[in-house]
């Protein structure tokens, strides 16, 4: 079963899929509407968001989460340590 | 001849894991190596070659424990369970790691930054499966109209005061293996309309 890659929810059918496309890494969570992935802000704002709405936690407790749970992630543990030292690579 | 000591290596860390998680339930976090290494029955030092450093074992137990959880949540979803089976399994899980979840929840803020930031993972895995579970029933209207945090977090309430104070209701053996069904009843009486 694939994992998404930029919010690791498991994708088991076609709607889980971003496009209901099966050959997407990412889930339809984690898709604009044209179909492409979530740029890195887009993903930090949707993640920290649904952490305040689901347990309530402060903007800051809630967004040093959503870094540290998108630090395991594939599509973003690459790039993450560069972009948190703001040396400027693009989301 | 290297597959067998990649399987002793393996084996060295799984126990290692498995005596952290003991020890640290029993004497805290801030128990010593020295500890866990006497649990474990393997060196002080090997306890480094596996783990750089004592935040990288925390880190390791804690994701061990949010797997074995979010392997039990993923399974319950796919047998389309409701809310009350979602709380059973729930405390099941908290029952397998009881003495590791009670520390967490009084010794998190103490916690290194990574590792209270795993904490919050798991709670929020669970929080998913809360919602995918109680969602039809707040659509339907069965279930009082409060925020979905106050929902979960209510529950998370309920739980953490209970195993805080386990020696006050359960002095000798599981507190939630003894208030289970007590908790989920109460809880779903307090959230339906």
């Amino acid at each position: 079963m694939k994992t998404c890659i930029a919010c690791g929810m498991p994708m088991k059918e076609k709607a889980d899929f971003a496009m209901g496309d099966e050959s997407k890494d990412y889930c339809v969570h984690c898709a604009n509407e044209d179909g492409s992935m979530h740029s890195f802000e887009e993903q930090k704002e949707a993640m920290t968001g649904f952490i305040i709405k689901t347990q309530g936690l402060a903007h800051e407790a809630a967004e040093s989460a959503a870094l540290s749970m998108m630090r395991k992630l594939p599509a973003w543990k690459e790039g993450l340590g560069v972009r948190e030292k703001g040396l400027g690579v693009r989301g | 001849m290297a597959d067998t000591r990649r399987l002793q290596k393996e084996q060295t860390r799984e126990k290692i894991v498995a005596a952290a998680i003991k020890v640290y339930s029993q004497q805290g976090f801030a128990a010593p190596t020295t500890a866990i290494a006497g649990e474990a029955q393997v060196s002080h030092g090997s306890i480094f070659v596996h783990f750089p450093t004592v935040e990288s074992l925390l880190i390791c137990l804690l994701d061990s424990f949010a797997q074995d959880l979010t392997a039990e949540l993923h399974m319950l979803s796919e047998s389309g369970g409701d809310v009350e089976k979602l709380l059973a399994m729930h405390v099941d899980v908290l029952i397998k790691y009881e003495g590791l979840y009670k520390r967490l929840t009084k010794e998190a803020v103490y916690l290194p930054e990574e590792a209270k930031n795993t904490f919050i993972a798991i709670q929020s895995t669970v929080s998913i499966h809360f919602w995918q579970a109680l969602e039809p029933e707040i659509s339907a209207g069965a279930i009082k109209l409060v925020p979905f945090h106050m929902l979960f977090n209510t529950w998370l309430g309920l739980i953490h005061y209970y195993l805080l104070n386990g020696d006050l209701f359960a002095p000798r053996g599981s507190v939630l293996r003894r208030y289970k069904s007590t908790l989920i009843e109460c809880y779903m009486a307090l959230i339906k309309k």
